[in-house]
């Protein structure tokens, strides 16, 4: 809540729409990204990857003239293996080596590094490196690779499964008698996270600081650092990891990656700094991929549309390896408990397994596992509105938790804080005018098109702190953030965080913050983040937590901070320090006010001027935690109207309406783009994006020729009404929402193309549907009713 | 991403050209470079010497006459976007043209190039298929001209021998009825899934059309065309009838996605075509 | 091999590799990095830069090819007053958030309103059709341009 202080500025800073501080550097072609970054004596890195998906390594020969330039495994030792996943005895470990040196367990794994004077002739030692790989049967398929007689990727597994487990609430027994009952097997296909700017690290051995600088383009340099100690078995001092610039992460930037390891460690070896940049052909083959969860659900419900249970399995399908520090448990678990959505559902049954295939790890990406669970209850949700033969937003309303049972515990555990879910979906079917949407759906279309609508609603799981990640047994606890403020000599102010920002403009609301609490203007304020040498102890930009957990720590120092140039201030103006607030750049008593750049001169540099008894210095560290451990959320409804051409399956959005409720916004602006933003991305997963792979596990699309990447034409205008009901829990009853836009679109688009073809038979239960898919599904279904 | 070694050579005029490629049978001719170079780039293919003919005054051409029009295999896909050649075929050059991939692209890939590539996805194939173009080839012991029904021999392989640069098209006016183009890519500026370029016969010529996006190159959709030719009036079942009898043809081990596609672009041009014409 | 060519305004002489592309020549070997290069084969749109005028994918342009031609990066548009006028809609419509792709965005969005004076939305989106931007879902840039262009034809901005 705010406090006191804050409400007693004049400096409303909270909810102004300040254009950015970041924008500046990045309009001028002047920002620095890893790829930007200038050494003496750089030289370049080239991976040698594998051409197989499954392969014993029989042996890996460097021709003489290179040897010196090409480095294995064996090359860069010491290493220490770390082990991904949450601290569960039955996750079964699969560390991820920096370079395979027995196995090989999918296309593109890194298996040597070459360094040349340039990238070009890297590649071209690279092409050199022979290496000899005894094929193996591949394991392509997650459901397959848990049947009897699968090959198996990890040798001392007794299968291909990482982790299987329960998810379960309720009695699922009592309603298998239901009136309803829904099967569908769902899909939601593999893509990769694909910021614009791929990773890329720079690293070498400072002598001066006796210290290893690694430049990534990470979204959590603090959390980089331990892992890159651990693997390195090197002390953590002597580590310094910077994320400058960032292109965008998403989720792919959040794991600490093979390249990072062994450029580190490279960077031990040789005596000059060493430079990988991620090409996308890499991204694609070799990073960070996201999704691919089978559902097979039935769902229980009353003959008036009401949900009682939901009963099934969830695949999800996780790669090769387990990704540091998480792995892909998450991503199964948090599928499963999210199934229950927005919806009074009390009975869930639902049994998880995360397999092991011959692809690139899984690892989180923007919305992490929602957009699947959301796309399966979503679709179920209009798949028995048809079963029904009702309007599928009757359905919602008929099953949404109300506002008058907040706090409310959903079957899949998660407590729903506050908001109207019900009014959410009023308020967005108001924007689409549903009835005249109807009669142009009767008349049809001139071109022959199909216009459809369709809803989603999500949650989303925000600023959760310690006792949410440790009953995921995570192995990094991100249950708090920090802040460093520092005012100097002329009033001005250095804002350290541990938090990282890649594009969600945090230079700029966390100052707006900062200046709320301290009566500045933002221009005053200079935040730093990104750097282990500079900032303090933090998690980085993950799962909706940044502006809950560093916007608080920024606000609880800013208001420490306060406090002492207050007591200056009461000292200075000689009046007592209750009668005395801050306020436009200065300590304030009645008529009376002294400059905040006098408080600063006197705490830094003339302490003589200050009160007895009070240090010297303006200088505070918070760290910050919401007292609401298990998050707070914000939820929206989404509405889409598109047009469909049903023999073609090419697909146009027409209208995106999006209703959401994300508490107090600090920036709207920067809100509204976040939400634009994860939205588009949703589009790409429901329409555009997808890694398929070959049987015997080549990859399908290596570039962006194959990747289908959203482009503006693919993407419509947005229309955004927000709702605001701040959150009891948090300073000034903020929430995250950097996620949510990503979570709906998949469902509302699927269940606008059901609504397109309702009545057809067509079913839409499969991202992302290309034309292909929406074409084959109308012809299946014109195929299957002339065979009746 | 980067391509391996390969030698440059730039040659200003076409005998030049023509005489580095007559002197070494290891040099590639690169115009554009936009589908060159990110292939190159992937090392998905590779060049002992690239032969630059961007210089090449004479190819960048586009010369009118009553009969027919030249067009220069180096002319941009964004110059007739643009509007040069405009009028010669009521605009069917400028309306694939500016579909082609993106602007930047655009700005510097060439008819020839694409041509010369035989992509089976690419667009200017299957237009100047269409319009019954004829490729003219130079070497270093002169000119000869192929109609582009022969010069696209499979995809990504044309009748241009070791030695051969192709100069541009000559197109017959004669050709100038009305027009259509369908066109299915899974997003804007993709490659196509299938692109149908239809031109209607005028005064005793006969009607074309052609299609991208099968297995090979561009194809000649050719009983559908004469279809249309017996009985302009034809309706849309027996069109169609004809238009799945060229596909089987056309694209072999087609999907049923693939047919559909096809039949519907051809279909698609063909209505397009008819009510330009009226 | 020796390259000579004018980048923004200045002529320079370069030794390049034959197989180096523009965008490896400006960013490595002139150290201008406001170019990006956000996949190497001209999908992306983040290296684009004009070449005699034009936009292009520096990624996939042959450096050697650029023999004589004037090239002009971010770099050298600092002062160009159109160009101030699109960044500052770019600033004011938040038409960027990580600010990757947003130096080919600019390079871009000043040749869609050379040709079209003043585009509509629908142009615009076509026009920025592989122009890949990964954070803004496009809306603020759309805005951004249709709005500087009104601006730089003199006209009021629309709503």
């Amino acid at each position: 809540m705010a406090s006191e202080e804050s409400v007693s500025t004049a400096d409303q800073w909270v909810g102004k729409s300040v254009p950015r501080k970041e924008d500046k550097r990045h309009l001028a072609g002047a920002s620095n990204f890893v790829a930007d970054i200038r050494l003496p004596r750089m030289a370049d890195v080239a991976f040698v990857r594998s051409p197989t998906a499954h392969g014993r390594i029989s042996s890996i020969e460097k021709p003489e003239e290179h040897a010196d330039r090409i480095f294995l495994l064996t090359d860069l030792q010491p290493l220490h293996p770390i082990s991904g996943g949450p601290e569960m005895a039955t996750f079964r470990n699969a560390a991820y080596p920096p370079l395979a040196d027995e196995k090989v367990l999918f296309v593109g794994q890194a298996v040597a590094m070459c360094i040349g004077c340039s990238r070009a002739v890297a590649e071209d030692i690279a092409e050199t490196v022979f290496v000899d790989i005894e094929e193996l049967e591949s394991v392509m398929d997650a459901v397959g690779a848990l049947e009897d007689g699968a090959p198996k990727l990890h040798e001392e597994w007794p299968d291909n499964s990482f982790v299987d487990a329960t998810i379960s609430e309720g009695d699922i027994a009592s309603v298998a008698d239901a009136p309803v009952k829904i099967r569908r097997r769902l899909k939601m296909n593999r893509q990769a996270t694909n910021p614009l700017e791929t990773r890329g690290v720079v690293a070498y051995f400072d002598h001066r600081l006796d210290e290893l600088v690694v430049y990534t383009s990470s979204q959590g340099p603090h959390v980089m650092r331990h892992g890159l100690s651990l693997a390195l078995g090197m002390a953590e001092h002597r580590i310094r990891v910077v994320a400058p610039d960032v292109g965008g992460g998403f989720g792919g930037k959040n794991r600490l990656m093979p390249e990072e390891i062994a450029l580190a460690a490279l960077a031990l070896k040789v005596d000059h700094p060493v430079r990988w940049i991620e090409d996308r052909n890499e991204h694609l083959t070799a990073s960070v991929h996201a999704r691919e969860h089978h559902y097979d659900l039935t769902l229980y419900a009353r003959e008036d549309g009401e949900v009682l249970g939901i009963e099934g399995t969830v695949h999800v399908d996780a790669g090769a390896y387990a990704l540091w520090p998480s792995g892909p448990f998450m991503e199964t678990s948090m599928a499963a408990r999210n199934l229950p959505g927005s919806y009074r559902v009390r009975h869930l049954q639902i049994e998880t397994h995360t397999s092991a295939t011959n692809k690139p790890p899984i690892g989180p990406y923007r919305g992490v596992a929602r957009p699947g669970a959301c796309f399966a209850i979503e679709r179920m949700i209009d798949e028995l509105a048809d079963e029904l033969g009702l309007e599928p937003v009757e359905v919602r309303r008929r099953n949404l938790v109300g506002p008058e049972l907040m706090p409310y515990r959903t079957a899949g555990g998660l407590r729903l804080d506050n908001g109207d879910y019900p009014q959410a979906l009023s308020q967005a079917l108001g924007m689409v005018d549903l009835p005249a949407l109807r009669e142009r759906q009767h008349r049809g279309e001139p071109d022959g098109r199909k216009l459809g609508i369709g809803f989603a609603i999500y949650t989303e799981q925000s600023g959760h702190g310690t006792a949410e990640w440790v009953k995921r047994k995570s192995r990094v606890v991100p249950g708090f953030e920090t802040a460093t403020i520092r005012m100097l000599p002329d009033g001005t102010v250095h804002l350290l965080v541990g938090i990282q920002s890649h594009g969600q403009g945090l230079e700029t609301s966390l100052a707006q913050i900062a200046a709320q609490e301290l009566g500045l203007d933002p221009s005053a304020i200079l935040v730093r983040h990104g750097d282990t040498a500079l900032s303090p102890q933090g998690f980085g930009t993950f799962a909706s937590r940044s502006i809950v957990f560093s916007g608080g720590a920024v606000a609880k120092a800013s208001r420490a901070l306060a406090r002492k140039i207050k007591s200056i201030g009461a000292h200075l103006l000689q009046v007592p320090l209750d009668q005395v607030i801050v306020r436009g750049g200065a300590v304030h008593c009645g008529g009376a006010n002294v400059a905040m750049k006098e408080i600063a001169r006197a705490a830094n540099i003339r302490p003589e001027m200050l009160p007895a008894g009070l240090g010297p210095g303006l200088d505070v560290t918070e760290t910050y935690e919401p007292p609401e451990s298990g998050g707070v959320f914000s939820y929206g409804v989404h509405a889409v109207t598109l047009l469909v051409h049903p023999v073609t399956g090419v697909t146009e959005i027409i209208d995106y309406v999006v209703v959401e409720d994300c508490g107090t916004l600090v920036n709207p602006m920067i809100v509204d783009g976040q939400i634009i933003g994860g939205v588009a991305q949703g589009i790409g997963t429901a329409l555009y994006e997808e890694i398929p792979y070959s049987e015997n596990g080549q990859p399908l699309a290596t570039t962006f020729g194959d990747y289908m990447m959203p482009c503006a034409s693919e993407i419509p205008a947005f229309r955004i009404k927000h709702r605001v009901t701040p959150a009891e829990s948090t300073e000034f009853g903020v929430k995250g929402m950097g996620e949510g836009g990503a979570i709906a679109p998949p469902a509302a688009i699927a269940n606008a193309l059901n609504d397109a073809f309702r009545g057809s038979g067509a079913k839409f239960l499969e991202t992302p549907m290309t034309p292909r898919r929406v074409s084959d599904a109308v012809a299946g279904a014109r195929a299957g009713e002339q065979a009746a | 991403m980067k391509p391996a070694s390969f030698d440059y050579v730039r040659a200003t005029t076409l005998e030049e050209a023509v005489g580095v490629l007559a002197a070494d049978d290891g040099v590639t001719v690169i115009a554009g470079g936009q589908s060159l170079l990110p292939m190159l780039n992937l090392r998905v293919t590779a060049a002992e010497t690239l032969l630059d003919i961007t210089r090449l005054e004479e190819l960048k051409a586009v010369r009118e006459t009553g009969e027919q029009v030249f067009i220069g295999a180096l002319v941009t896909h964004a110059s007739i976007e643009d509007g040069i050649a405009r009028e010669a075929f009521g605009g069917l050059l400028q309306r694939v043209a500016s579909k082609i991939a993106y602007r930047a692209v655009r700005n510097l890939g060439t008819v020839g190039g694409s041509v010369v590539l035989s992509d089976p996805s690419a667009d200017w194939p299957a237009c100047l298929l269409a319009l019954d173009a004829t490729a003219v080839l130079a070497s270093a012991s002169g000119q000869r001209r192929v109609a582009l029904s022969e010069f696209l021999v499979d995809a990504y392989e044309t009748a241009l021998e070791p030695g051969e640069i192709l100069t541009g098209f000559e197109i017959s006016r004669r050709n100038a009825g009305g027009w259509g183009v369908g066109k299915v890519a899974r997003k804007s500026g993709a490659f196509a899934d299938s692109l149908a370029v239809a031109v209607l016969g005028r005064a005793g010529q006969a009607t074309r059309i052609a299609l991208s996006g099968t297995a090979s190159c561009a194809q000649p959709m050719a009983r559908v065309a004469a279809l249309l030719d017996e009985e302009p009036g034809a309706q849309a079942e027996q069109l169609a009838r004809a238009i799945r009898a060229d596909i089987t043809d056309a694209h072999e081990e087609a999907t049923p996605y693939q047919e559909r596609c096809h039949l519907h672009t051809v279909m698609s041009a063909i209505t397009e075509a008819r009510q330009s014409w009226s | 091999m020796e390259l000579t060519l004018t980048i923004n305004g200045k002529t320079e002489t370069l030794s390049v590799d034959a197989r180096d592309s523009l965008s490896d020549v400006i960013r490595e070997k002139l150290n201008l990095t406001g170019t990006h290069v956000g996949c190497d084969h001209g999908a992306c749109g983040a290296c684009t830069v004009h070449l005699d005028g034009i936009p292009v994918r520096s990624c996939i342009v042959l450096a050697v090819r650029c023999e004589g031609s004037e090239v002009r990066t971010i770099e050298g548009t600092r002062g160009d007053d159109a160009m101030n006028v699109i960044r500052r809609h770019f600033h004011e419509k938040h038409a960027l958030q990580c600010g990757f792709c947003t130096p080919g965005m600019l390079m871009m969005a000043s040749d869609i309103i050379r040709r079209y004076g003043r585009p509509d939305e629908k142009q615009v989106r076509s026009e920025l059709s592989g122009q890949i931007c990964r954070c803004t879902g496009y809306m603020g840039i759309v805005a951004a341009i249709v709005a500087a262009a009104d601006e730089l034809a003199g006209e009021p901005a629309a709503g």
